[in-house]
């Protein structure tokens, strides 16, 4: 599968088109992926599921590289997940495929509850209901979200203060959002870029 | 706002946010909400719940945003871009030893969610002040964090509960 990779490169190339896994397979393999509820990490486990443990088209420790690889997507893990394995397993077009399974579920749910949101504006009493029904609900799952986020966030340390920073950013100065995010981003990287891990605890 | 502007958006804010859904929130709000006055803060929060509700990854809600604007090309279109940049998955998988820099990115990833999380709530208090009116819609949204964070309920119950409550408080005429 790998036979041309260098001495001191331990990465293998994606495995040649026409794997264990047909396409037909792979779609149902993302399609089910793709209605797992509980975001990345529940696709994840259906990915492992099917993959790893029930077909064995993949070991565990290629399964966890491919994971560690996809976080540094800027994608979303699981669309470049689906890029990989698609590639992997039927080349090319396979990363169509696998990618048409991951979203399908989704889209069309999404579709389908927009459309019934068109079909409210025709009824303005009911359109009137929302902000005292679920879209005060819906702001609530943006704070959970963030406190979610900030799990390791909200405690006396450098993180609190990079956060703090963001937010007084936003709110007082009102910068531009992006600008913040990619701001947040280089100060990790002088924070956090070495010495990675060794000296978590603190 | 044109397709291509949109698509272009959408592709942006899921790059810079490593397509994490909820990070995506404050960068829409201000651009689209409160800079280009193209979706109200309600239409967003719609989008978001359904983002909630709906299996599969979490910032295919964009696609709730392009059927908003443009129809079903409009969702289709906003989904083609979020998942494009997955493609850079396969130059990692052939040359990621040579890539110098690979190994900080993880260190962006953590300053860049860790400022998110300050943008979030920043996000929060913005469309809290456009959609949070009425004290009726305050006690909706504080139940729901109560039972979205403290009870850890699910959302679709969570929704349910929510607007039991403000019908009842609309029934009621307190609202």
């Amino acid at each position: 599968m790998a036979g041309d990779h260098a001495d001191g490169e331990p990465t293998p190339r994606p495995g040649p088109p026409g794997g264990p896994i047909t396409r037909r397979a792979l779609f149902g393999i993302f399609v089910k992926a793709g209605l797992a509820f509980g975001g990345g990490l529940g696709i994840l486990a259906v990915l492992e599921q099917e993959l790893v443990t029930r077909r064995r088209a993949i070991d565990r420790e290629e399964f966890l590289r491919l994971y560690g690889l996809g976080r540094i997507v800027p994608s979303g893990t699981m669309t470049a997940l689906a890029v990989a394995y698609g590639y992997r397993f039927a080349g090319p077009i396979g990363t169509a495929i696998a990618l048409c399974g991951l979203v399908l579920p989704a889209l069309v749910i999404t579709v389908a509850l927009t459309a019934a949101y068109g079909l409210l504006q025709q009824h303005r009493w009911l359109l009137e209901l929302l902000p005292v029904t679920i879209l005060p609900a819906a702001l609530a799952f943006i704070v959970v979200a963030g406190v979610r986020l900030g799990r390791d966030v909200f405690r006396p340390s450098r993180e609190l203060l990079l956060a703090a920073a963001a937010f007084l950013g936003a709110v007082v100065l009102q910068l531009n959002p992006v600008v913040l995010l990619l701001a947040g981003g280089a100060a990790g990287t002088l924070l956090f870029g070495r010495g990675r891990r060794d000296r978590e605890p603190a | 706002m044109s397709l291509l502007e949109l698509c272009v958006t959408v592709l942006v804010y899921n790059a810079v946010t490593f397509g994490n859904g909820p990070v995506m929130v404050p960068l829409l709000q201000a651009d689209l909400v409160e800079g280009r006055g193209v979706l109200s803060s309600d239409q967003l929060l719609y989008g978001f719940t359904i983002a909630r509700i709906t299996p599969g990854q979490a910032n295919t809600y964009v696609a709730a945003i392009g059927y908003m604007l443009h129809g079903l090309v409009g969702a289709l279109a906003c989904t083609v871009a979020i998942v494009l940049p997955g493609y850079l998955m396969l130059p990692l998988l052939w040359g990621y030893q040579r890539l110098r820099g690979v190994h900080l990115i993880p260190a962006f990833t953590r300053g860049l969610t860790i400022a998110s999380v300050g943008l979030i709530f920043a996000a929060t208090l913005s469309i809290g002040r456009a959609t949070l009116t009425g004290w009726v819609s305050l006690v909706v949204f504080a139940a729901a964090l109560a039972m979205a964070q403290l009870l850890h309920w699910n959302p679709l119950l969570v929704l349910a509960v929510s607007a039991v409550i403000g019908l009842g408080a609309r029934a009621l005429g307190w609202a």
